[in-house]
């Protein structure tokens, strides 16, 4: 049975189903509240939720059964000093060490559990970076939305925020540094790219069985690090892809050499190139992509995919799942080569998540 | 004691009750009173700096007021979500 837990403008939804069979809707919690993001760590079975009430505000929920009650969690929240509030929960993570996870909020910072996910600290060192003055958000906010853990070394992390890049930790989140260097700003003018701080990451993955390879979705540009995120590589430009705009992107996390993208027209023009509904592929590091689409919508379908909304199961052969804003959930259980409509009619979707 | 009425959704956060009898001479004092004995509610009627949610008011005998507002032991404060959304 595969358990998608899917976010939507108007509550979560869990679809449960057979790997390339039909799903169905196992339940919906927070009705009415926009769940951004939703996820299960599967080292304690434990579900969690970022909801954004419309008048209340942003607050994280767990469970240990999604069918059935939530708690609130204590956190993340700043800290007095900070002078700051929570705007939105983008993103949780298992961390490398038991019982730790991340969680990436706007404005910009990284908060800790230390508890399994009931209680959250604020990570200071990241957001006591000199540079954080600089910072500015997308049209989406000041947000830190991916964070890559590095298989078996708690002290490693890297974070992707929009827009202030990527940044490093090799002590658990006591220092960082900023990792830039390849990637190009082509929304700035050229005299402006030597000296901004506005380098506009969409989405970045780490290939956990070769944790130095990173696959980025940047803001015009998918990239590919091959030393921990010392320096970026183009391998968007001319490979076979329709655009290099998009914010959604998965990886095949048993081939480093395999990842996924969902191109955007431009970045004036966020729906599907041709309005047509294609995911794109490379098996060979970013060398070359093509195109996968048998299944999906292929004319006048002028859909959007958002960051969180796209992900890969790790089933052999691999399954992938996304789900658009105007509400369809896309499946497919050979790796991207079929696919199926596995929910439709769903309120705008804000993120796809395998439990 | 005040007392502070709720209305909608956020009443979970206090066992489904509409009213609590809170200590405090302030709104702000009253809110922490509630945010206290309910710890469920923290951070939504405010956020962590203390501010009062953008769509959040609260009346006090009819009159929209903030957080520094004076309230005496006879007073009813009601807490009110917006109607809004899309």
């Amino acid at each position: 049975m595969t358990e998608l837990l899917v976010g939507t403008r108007k509550g979560l939804v869990v679809l449960r189903g057979k790997r390339g069979g039909t799903f169905d809707m196992a339940a919906r919690a927070f009705p009415g509240e926009v769940v951004e993001f939703a996820m299960r760590d599967a080292r304690s079975g434990r579900y969690f939720a970022g909801v954004t009430h419309g008048q209340f505000g942003p607050h994280l929920f767990y469970s240990d059964d999604p069918t059935a009650k939530w708690q609130q969690a204590e956190g993340p929240a700043f800290p007095p000093a900070a002078n700051a509030a929570v705007e939105r929960i983008w993103v949780i993570e298992p961390g490398a060490a038991d019982d730790v996870l991340w969680c990436g909020v706007a404005p910009a910072a990284l908060f800790r559990s230390g508890d399994g996910g009931k209680a959250w600290a604020l990570v200071q060192g990241l957001w006591d970076v000199p540079e954080r003055s600089h910072w500015e958000g997308g049209a989406g906010g000041l947000c830190l939305h991916s964070i890559c853990p590095w298989p078996g070394d708690p002290e490693r992390l890297a974070v992707g925020i929009s827009s202030a890049g990527v940044w490093l930790t090799d002590d658990g989140g006591r220092t960082w540094r900023r990792s830039i260097e390849g990637l190009v700003p082509r929304y700035l003018p050229e005299e402006a790219r030597a000296t901004t701080h506005a380098y506009c990451v969409h989405n970045m993955k780490r290939a956990p069985r070769q944790p130095a390879t990173l696959y980025m979705q940047f803001h015009g540009g998918v990239y590919r690090s091959d030393d921990a995120g010392a320096t970026w590589l183009d391998i968007g430009a001319d490979r076979g892809l329709p655009s290099d705009f998009g914010f959604p992107l998965a990886i095949d996390p048993d081939d480093p050499n395999r990842a996924f993208v969902i191109p955007l027209s431009a970045d004036a023009d966020r729906v599907m190139p041709e309005g047509r509904v294609r995911v794109y592929e490379t098996r060979d590091r970013g060398a070359t992509w093509a195109a996968l689409g048998d299944g999906l919508p292929q004319t006048q379908a002028y859909i959007s995919v958002l960051r969180q909304a796209f992900c890969a199961d790790g089933g052999k052969p691999l399954g992938l799942y996304f789900g658009a804003q105007s509400g369809e959930v896309f499946g497919s259980a050979d790796g991207g080569r079929t696919w199926s409509t596995i929910a439709a009619r769903l309120p705008p979707v804000t993120s796809v998540q395998c439990a | 004691m005040p007392r502070v009425v709720l209305t909608g959704s956020i009443c979970q956060h206090v066992g489904g009750m509409s009213a609590v009898d809170v200590e405090g001479s302030t709104v702000r004092a009253a809110v922490a009173a509630l945010e206290a004995a309910y710890p469920g509610l923290r951070g939504w009627i405010a956020d962590e700096r203390g501010v009062l949610r953008r769509h959040v008011k609260v009346f006090l005998r009819q009159e929209t007021v903030a957080l520094d507002a004076a309230i005496g032991p006879d007073d009813e404060l009601h807490i009110v979500a917006a109607i809004s959304g899309g």
